[in-house]
């Protein structure tokens, strides 16, 4: 469980960064929620790190911490609420310049 | 109600006053001024917080829920945290009044006020809040407030600024969440002083220096330190004049505060590296503004780029990191606060008269001939920027560079004092170009601008702080002494 929660979340993050760093804007907004889901997913490891127990609690409890799944809640409304912004912003931006391809944005560029 | 609520007033004000003012959407002028009593009500509100903290000697702390320190949120006010407040709630004010009087067809829209309170809200939260967690939450109210105002502003490329804007502090915020998750899987905690004690207890643990990667991205993000500016020129010139004065001066100061908390409460055992890294990236952000905004063509640009060069010097002063170079930092900080949204202000005022609605030198040269007073308010505030006295950029200066001696950083103190030179040189160039230059013969002056009230207060602040320094200096005196004894902070939130 633990290998595989590391796995995945270093495979998030690398693709959500790959995403990111793309020219096409649409991509880069799929980047963006891959980066937010990467971090939830961190986030909610640290509570069950091995499914069971809380990471720091040793031998305290078999169970895993609530805590941190109140935060990835949280988290998950906020980078909704983000994305929608972006999304919004980014159909404003694609329509006055009819691309989708960054380099051709240009109203920025002196 | 006892004395600790009052802590909650700051962030429940606006956040309230914002929800209402929406009702009010129908009747615009009735929510305007509903917006600036609300913000003037909770910078009083501030200010008795302040006298409460300065009588007690003592953190007003508020446990949300009843629950106590190291499970619930805490919201702490604190010297520090309280004074970042009031000279925030300051500059929100003003920049409401300034809204008021203001031509722009922004502020004419229904939402423009109820975000503009959204965003006193996160600011003031982020600073009052005693949780790293609860930190991120408001800061991306904060956020999410500042982009909204941005991507509706009367500049043709807003949106752009605002989307680019957005990209990179959610980036910064998943940085924040990383460093929180860091701490947590080490520590157990999100709350900043229970991490403080038990960072205190076992400082070697693997996963802090990630921990510390990751908030100081994030703090450079939000206060656009040298290697992540790039977003801040675009954004901050881009924005409508009144969301730019409180933008360039007060928002890109939750990161310097991030940083002080970092140095004087989480981190100390690793404070040196963070310092040391601190002073560097001040020194190239003093000469990266300094040099921008020479260069530069625009007026409100010159100063987006003049705010990165100023937050340079605050850096260098946490880098330096001696009580004496903490109190330099804070009344730095607080004084460049006001000087710098009174200039965006006058800026803004120049760019409302030109014919076409921009402060690019090209449309304003010339145009100061039709206001003498705005010439002479501009005059002040730049000779402030500079560190001229009777103002109060002097005393700053003067603190900051006795600070240096007293450390005995003579390399950084002749560097920075160089930079400083340049900020003489744009303030001149843009003096002169508006002022001093005869208009183009095609170029038409509006009858009517922006009002000068918000900006002709804030320029008198700048004289007043600048002939009267000592309640200033005393209060970021006994803050600097606060901050050098972590122990007050942690026993005021956990108690015992």
């Amino acid at each position: 469980m633990e290998l595989l929660t590391a796995v995945a979340v270093g495979a998030l993050f690398g693709v959500a960064i790959f995403q990111l760093l793309r020219r096409n804007v649409v991509r880069s907004a799929i980047g963006l929620i891959l980066l937010g889901n990467a971090v939830n997913l961190f986030l909610l490891s640290t509570g069950a790190y091995d499914g069971r127990a809380a990471a720091y609690a040793g031998e305290l409890a078999q169970r895993s911490d609530a805590l941190p799944q109140a935060l990835v809640l949280t988290a998950i409304v906020i980078s909704m609420g983000g994305l929608a912004l972006a999304m919004a912003m980014l159909y404003i931006v694609s329509a006055r310049y009819r691309t989708s391809d960054l380099d051709e944005i240009t109203g920025l560029r002196y | 109600m006892t004395n600790h609520h009052l802590v909650l007033l700051p962030i429940l004000l606006p956040l309230t006053a914002s929800a209402v003012a929406l009702l009010l959407r129908r009747r615009p002028r009735v929510q305007a001024a509903w917006a600036l009593c609300a913000m003037v009500t909770s910078l009083a509100f501030s200010l008795l917080l302040l006298l409460q903290v300065w009588r007690g000697q003592q953190a007003v702390v508020f446990q949300t829920g009843g629950w106590a320190a190291p499970w619930g949120i805490s919201l702490v006010g604190d010297y520090l945290s309280v004074t970042l407040v009031v000279m925030s709630q300051i500059v929100l004010s003003m920049g409401i009044l300034y809204a008021l009087g203001s031509n722009d067809s922004v502020v004419k829209y229904p939402g423009f006020y109820p975000l503009f309170l959204t965003l006193a809200t996160g600011l003031s939260g982020a600073l009052l809040t005693g949780d790293l967690f609860n930190l991120f939450v408001f800061a991306e109210l904060m956020v999410f407030s500042g982009t909204i105002l941005t991507a509706c502003s009367d500049d043709r490329y807003g949106t752009e600024a605002a989307f680019k804007y957005f990209y990179i502090s959610l980036v910064g915020s998943t940085s924040l969440l990383l460093g929180v998750g860091c701490l947590y899987v080490s520590y157990g905690a999100t709350n900043m002083a229970s991490l403080a004690s038990g960072i205190m207890a076992d400082p070697q643990k693997p996963l802090v220096p990630l921990a510390i990667a990751f908030l100081m991205t994030t703090f450079m993000i939000k206060s656009a330190v040298v290697p992540f500016h790039f977003w801040q020129p675009d954004f901050h010139t881009a924005a409508p004049t009144p969301v730019h004065a409180v933008l360039s001066s007060v928002v890109v100061k939750l990161g310097l505060y991030g940083f002080m908390r970092m140095t004087s409460l989480l981190f100390l055992a690793q404070a040196d590296t963070v310092r040391g890294i601190l002073l560097v990236t001040g020194i190239i952000g003093v000469f990266y503004g300094g040099l921008g905004a020479t260069g530069t063509y625009d007026a409100k640009r010159m100063l987006a780029y003049s705010t990165i060069g100023q937050i340079g010097f605050i850096l260098v002063a946490l880098g330096w990191g001696t009580p004496l170079a903490m109190m330099a930092a804070i009344v730095f900080a607080f004084n460049h606060s006001l000087i710098k949204s009174a200039m965006l202000m006058l800026a803004g005022t120049v760019a409302s008269r030109a014919r076409v609605k921009t402060a690019a030198f090209q449309a304003i040269t010339g145009l100061g001939k039709y206001m003498p007073f705005t010439g002479l308010l501009f005059l002040i505030g730049g000779l402030a920027l500079a560190g001229v006295p009777p103002t109060n950029g002097f005393i700053s200066k003067l603190v900051l560079f006795r600070s240096g001696i007293e450390a005995e950083q003579y390399t950084a103190l002749l560097l920075i004092g160089l930079a400083s030179i340049l900020t003489l040189v744009y303030i001149v160039r843009a003096f002169q170009a508006i002022w001093w230059q005869p208009p183009a013969p095609e170029a038409l002056v509006k009858p009517a601008g922006d009002r000068l009230l918000a900006p002709a207060l804030l320029i008198g602040t700048v004289l007043v702080l600048g002939l009267w320094p000592e309640p200033l200096i005393r209060l970021a005196e006994i803050t600097a002494a606060w901050l050098g004894s972590p122990d007050g902070y942690i026993h005021a939130v956990l108690g015992g």
